[in-house]
């Protein structure tokens, strides 16, 4: 069994949230995390922050994820300043952790789930369906 | 994607059917801990997690709006009990949330406790602060009433409205003393004038109180504080009256009396009679006044006061006097054919203050004039003073409408009310009727003699006429007379009588008038 990080450490050190050269936003958790919903907002409001006015792709990579609270999926519900969002995992739990954000809830913007990063980005890029 | 099977010691599949088992059972907080492997069984694990988690919220969502609903269908309930037990003007308890907790209070006396008290209560002068000032005000009045009632009773005591400016409580624990001293409060708290809107208006009520014995009929134990209430009314304004079996007999009595002067206008039992008024200057007979009288099949002959009374309370006044309308203008019309002619007479006729309320009273007596043939100088109207309520709209409509048309209002038993005075300033009076109370004596007793002499000089100075009452001798025509008092009316001259020898009286009359003046 992992030790799933919990939200007893400060926000900033469970999650990274930078613009790659492509103008890509990638946000970055912490793995093994338990995603909470304060998580979930600090998270959007990071992206908020950088995007300013514009609203740019959304690469999340979220590999290692331990769990994702109701709360916090019905937080990712709210629009931000995204305009499409790709969800990056590895294992089977990924699979299941990101199909639930995106079944349970109804995303504000297109979202999908890949387990590969050029695959993720290319779709983030070309708006095409490539997986 | 492959699936690969877990290692030996590695118990998560058996630690996953306890977690369905547990969630199956009930304990929608189960869960269990995926491993650091993150395979499909732990895969499996997230899953089941996420869907428990998911099944809570929604079972705490439906949780809460059951919750919600329950609320809102709780308050509807209330609020549709309001409307069923409450009167909507003054949220007082109506008829049904009574009887409901004198029901109650009955069967807690069965079981030991003291008998409750009912206090039934009626607005004295209600009828006119709605006439005189509107309905809006009216309704200002009753909220009035309400909250000074809620401020006299204890919690444990229902006040309700009946309807109308009708209003009970049912009192409990309380000894007789303590219900009477709450009776009492209640006529103190209602004394003080209230001030509704721009009106200031000051009303009293008449106190009917019922004190329970065990085994009553909650219907019973209202019917008696009723009677008692009626009781009080026939009394002084803002009387309290403790209900005696007597008034149960006696409002039977009423009862039966009110069938049978039913029957009576219909079955022709009633009957007019006359007696003269007398012009004390010249002797000559100037009019007469009608009097009612019923021809009881087992009581005889009945005066208006056993019965005008049960025509009033009953509705049936208004077929009585129109009867006798009709009749005595009838008999006038016949009397001007043949023993009167053209000569002055008037025909007084006594009308109740309710019919004068009606709107289509005026009309009535108009259209009766008409259908007789007699002109309207012949007509004077009495109203008794003890029963004018003063300034209601309809009653001074009423009078205002009878004048223009040449009727003459008279004022009847002048001198036995509060404010004589303010009656004979009015405009619409003629003449004014001295009460008989006031002739008693007149010609033996110094002092009544300046009673009267004061009383007819008031009237002289407003310019009206009088008529005395009762007169039973020679002396008291001849004070009468050297008072200035233009009219007399009384068993010297003539005691009432019925058309037949009443006819007889004014062919005389006639004659002799004839005599005097060839």
């Amino acid at each position: 069994m992992s030790d799933a990080v919990s939200g007893m450490a400060e926000p900033d050190q469970l999650l990274d949230v930078a613009v790659d050269d492509l103008g890509i936003v990638r946000l970055t958790w912490v793995r093994g995390l338990r995603i909470t919903e304060e998580l979930a907002n600090h998270a959007m409001t990071l992206v908020d922050r950088v995007n300013g006015s514009h609203e740019r792709p959304l690469l999340v990579d979220m590999t290692g994820t331990a769990a994702l609270t109701r709360p916090a999926r019905v937080t990712f519900t709210r629009r931000c300043s995204a305009s499409r969002i790709a969800l990056l995992g590895q294992s089977p739990v990924d699979r299941v952790i990101a199909n639930f954000a995106l079944g349970v809830s109804s995303v504000p913007v297109p979202t999908r789930f890949f387990t590969s990063e050029p695959s993720a980005v290319a779709w983030l890029r070309h708006d095409d369906t490539g997986a | 994607m492959t699936t690969r099977a877990p290692e030996p010691g590695d118990d998560r599949l058996s630690q996953l059917v306890e977690l369905v088992v547990e969630l199956a059972s009930g304990d929608r907080g189960a869960r269990m801990q995926p491993s650091p492997a993150s395979d499909e069984i732990d895969a499996v694990i997230v899953g089941i997690n996420m869907m428990a988690e998911e099944l809570q919220a929604l079972d705490a969502d439906l949780e809460a709006r059951v919750t919600e609903r329950t609320l809102q269908l709780e308050q509807a309930q209330l609020q549709l009990e309001r409307l069923a037990l409450y009167d909507p003007l003054t949220g007082l308890a109506n008829r049904t949330l009574l009887a409901d907790r004198i029901g109650q209070a009955m069967a807690r006396a069965d079981r030991g406790a003291a008998p409750p008290a009912v206090l039934l209560l009626d607005l004295d002068g209600f009828k006119a602060v709605n006439d005189s000032f509107g309905h809006a005000v009216g309704d200002l009045l009753l909220m009035e009433v309400a909250s000074r009632l809620r401020a006299v009773v204890r919690e444990s005591d229902t006040v309700a409205r009946l309807g109308g400016d009708e209003f009970a409580l049912v009192v409990i624990d309380a000894t007789n003393d303590q219900v009477l001293e709450m009776a009492e409060r209640i006529r103190t708290a209602l004394q003080a004038p209230a001030q509704l809107g721009d009106q200031v208006c000051w009303v009293s009520a008449s106190i009917g109180v019922c004190f329970a014995v065990r085994g009553q009929q909650a219907d019973a134990l209202l019917r008696d504080a009723d009677t008692a209430m009626y009781e009080a009314k026939g009394t002084t304004r803002g009387a309290v009256q403790i209900y005696e079996t007597r008034m149960h007999t006696a409002a039977l009595s009423r009862v039966r009396l009110a069938d049978q002067l039913r029957g009576a206008i219909a079955g022709g039992q009633l009957r007019v009679h006359y007696q003269s008024i007398v012009d004390l200057q010249d002797g000559r007979t100037s009019g007469v006044e009608v009097l009612v009288r019923w021809q009881h099949p087992t009581r005889g002959l009945l005066l208006p006061a056993e019965f005008i009374g049960v025509a009033e309370d009953t509705g049936m006044i208004a077929a009585l006097d129109r009867w006798v309308l009709d009749t005595a203008l009838a008999q006038l019309a016949g009397w001007r054919a043949t023993v009167l002619g053209d000569s002055a007479f008037t025909m007084h006729l006594n009308i109740s203050p309710i019919e004068l309320r009606s709107p289509r009273f005026a009309d009535e007596v108009l259209g009766s004039l008409a259908h007789h043939g007699i002109s309207p100088a012949d007509l004077v109207l009495e109203v008794t003073e003890t029963q004018m309520t003063g300034d209601d709209a309809q009653t001074l409509q009423a009078l205002e409408t009878l004048r223009r048309a040449g009727i003459a209002v008279a004022i009847d038993d002048f001198g036995t009310g509060y404010s004589s005075i303010g009656y004979v300033r009015q405009k619409f009076l003629d003449l004014v009727k001295i009460d008989r109370a006031l002739v008693t004596g007149l010609d033996t007793d110094p002092q009544q003699h300046r009673v009267a002499a004061a009383i007819l000089a008031i009237v002289d100075a407003f310019g009206l006429d009088a008529v005395a009452e009762g007169v039973e001798t020679a002396a008291q025509a001849e004070e009468l007379r050297g008072l200035g008092c233009r009219f007399g009316q009384g068993i010297y001259w003539c005691a009432p009588m019925s058309a037949a020898p009443m006819t007889m009286h004014l062919t005389a009359a006639a004659h002799a008038t004839k005599r005097a003046a060839s």
